[in-house]
């Protein structure tokens, strides 16, 4: 819910795309993880398909192309409106695990530039798993002193809050068994 | 009381650093690695390809450091802290930071001549390199690149500067004596990582948006060759007839022979791989893998990691990191 509400205030703030590829020096990372009491097929059945972020509270719609090859996009719909356009980059259904990148997003809807994402879903034992979502990206505003709310902080304040509701919320749904 | 806790940590490395120097065969070497978001230099013993590296110390370098170069003889190393807006020189023996000089902008590549100074320092914010005579910081001098200069390079006769215009997609020679700009080679997208040759003759870029590396002729100022590479290149390190380029997005070392440009073989290193060095002795090329906090040493003849070392958060080393010891 405060995900939501977080991102619907960002997109009530007006759009000004930057240059895809110009970022600031310093790159940023984020690990976010969740322990799931369920089996790790479970849990991988619920986030494998690249097509499909129901999952994630923020996302309203999604329509995209390629399945699960690598190279496939899709355009996740927000809750309140704005978009992100993703790629897949790398696909391991043996591993549990894909890579994917950011092609297009506002910086007022995630503060970011260059982001890059990886989503794993690891055993632990028979009956639970961890779900490890990791993010790579520069903040919103590629110059010098950047204004606090595109500045290194709120990148990773805004990818935190995306990891950590996305993945309580599937903690919450592979458990309630939905 | 934080600076005299600050000296008292920094007389325990002097120790460690002076026990380390007496233990060590001579023509060992280290590394200096910059972790950005842990605001240090980690300094790692290296013992080529044949034993595993070993962390023994942690500088303290505020301002997020990423771009590193050490000088020519070992005794220096400048470090570039894009947030702090700083250039801070340490000295290696003693592992403290002998000063820290305000250049403004945003520090990131960096090169020093063979002689020691001046030492030429990429804006990335303002298409300039700051010249520093780090015994006479007070003495800045300018010259200008490209947009967003990164990796720079200064031939061995100390002649030519070449600067990396990463969002420019060329490569800037200056002549070093005057700072002005000799000439201009347009490369491929967006290079990063630039990396001379043992003889100053060929320069290499790693080229971040068009996923390959280009072969610059330094003399003849132009392109003579391009080499297809893994996503994302970040930078190239050379030794022996081989060179060797990491690939942030694959997480991967792809090794390509320089006399026929022919691919050799691709590695599988940590994730987001960055800056790269072979050893003096070219058994071993170390690379540090930003997302994974670790080093990986490569055996150059198997061409294979023969064992990977945590060194701490979010390593860079972008520049010439490597040290020998006395």
């Amino acid at each position: 819910m405060r995900q939501m509400i977080a991102a619907a205030a960002a997109l009530a703030v007006a759009m000004i795309p930057l240059a895809a590829d110009a970022h600031g020096p310093t790159r940023k990372k984020v690990t976010e993880s969740v322990e799931i009491n369920a089996p790790a097929d479970k849990v991988w059945a619920v986030i494998s398909n690249f097509q499909d972020m129901s999952w994630h509270p923020a996302v309203d719609k999604q329509e995209g192309k390629g399945g699960n090859a690598v190279d496939a996009t899709r355009l996740l719909t927000l809750k309140g409106g704005g978009t992100i356009e993703e790629v897949l980059v790398k696909y391991e259904p043996e591993q549990k695990s894909y890579a994917y990148r950011i092609n297009a997003v506002d910086v007022k809807v995630l503060p970011v530039t260059n982001y890059s994402s990886t989503i794993a879903v690891i055993p632990v034992d028979a009956t639970h798993t961890k779900v490890e979502w990791r993010g790579a990206f520069y903040r919103g505003y590629p110059n010098n002193d950047p204004p606090p709310e595109l500045s290194d902080e709120a990148a990773v304040a805004a990818v935190t809050a995306v990891y950590r509701g996305g993945l309580d919320a599937l903690k919450a749904k592979v458990e309630k068994g939905s | 009381m934080a600076r005299l806790r600050r000296a008292a940590v920094a007389a325990g490395f002097a120790t460690a650093a002076a026990l380390l120097v007496a233990s060590r065969p001579s023509g060992a070497a280290e590394a200096f690695i910059t972790n950005q978001p842990g605001n240090e230099v980690a300094v790692v013993a290296l013992n080529g390809a044949a034993a595993p590296p070993k962390l023994v110390a942690r500088i303290p370098v505020p301002g997020e450091p990423a771009g590193i170069a050490v000088s020519r003889d070992g005794s220096r190393a400048f470090v570039t802290s894009p947030e702090g807006k700083a250039l801070s020189v340490i000295d290696t023996a003693t592992r403290q930071v002998e000063k820290r000089i305000p250049v403004g902008g945003g520090p990131l590549g960096v090169a020093v001549a063979p002689s020691g100074k001046p030492v030429y320092v990429a804006d990335w914010y303002a298409s300039r390199l700051v010249v520093v005579d780090p015994d006479r910081p007070d003495d800045l001098r300018i010259a200008h690149t490209g947009a967003s200069p990164s990796g720079v390079a200064v031939t061995p006769d100390s002649a030519l500067v070449l600067s990396a215009d990463r969002d420019d997609d060329q490569v800037s020679i200056i002549d070093a004596a005057t700072l002005e700009r000799v000439a201009v080679v347009k490369v491929g997208t967006r290079p990063f990582g630039i990396t001379l040759s043992e003889d100053g003759r060929t320069a290499y870029t790693a080229n971040v948006g068009s996923d390959d590396v280009s072969v610059i002729d330094v003399a003849a100022r132009k392109v003579v060759g391009t080499v297809k590479v893994g996503n994302r290149p970040y930078a190239v390190a050379l030794t022996g007839p081989l060179a060797f380029v990491t690939n942030q997005y694959a997480g991967t070392v792809s090794v390509f022979d320089t006399t026929t440009l022919a691919p050799r073989a691709t590695i599988s290193v940590g994730e987001y791989p960055e800056g790269i060095a072979a050893s003096e002795d070219g058994r071993a090329v170390y690379v540090v893998n930003w997302f994974d906090n670790s080093m990986s040493v490569i055996d150059t003849q198997t061409l294979k990691v023969v064992s990977t070392l945590e060194v701490g958060d979010g390593p860079r080393a972008f520049g010439l990191f490597l040290r020998r010891t006395p």
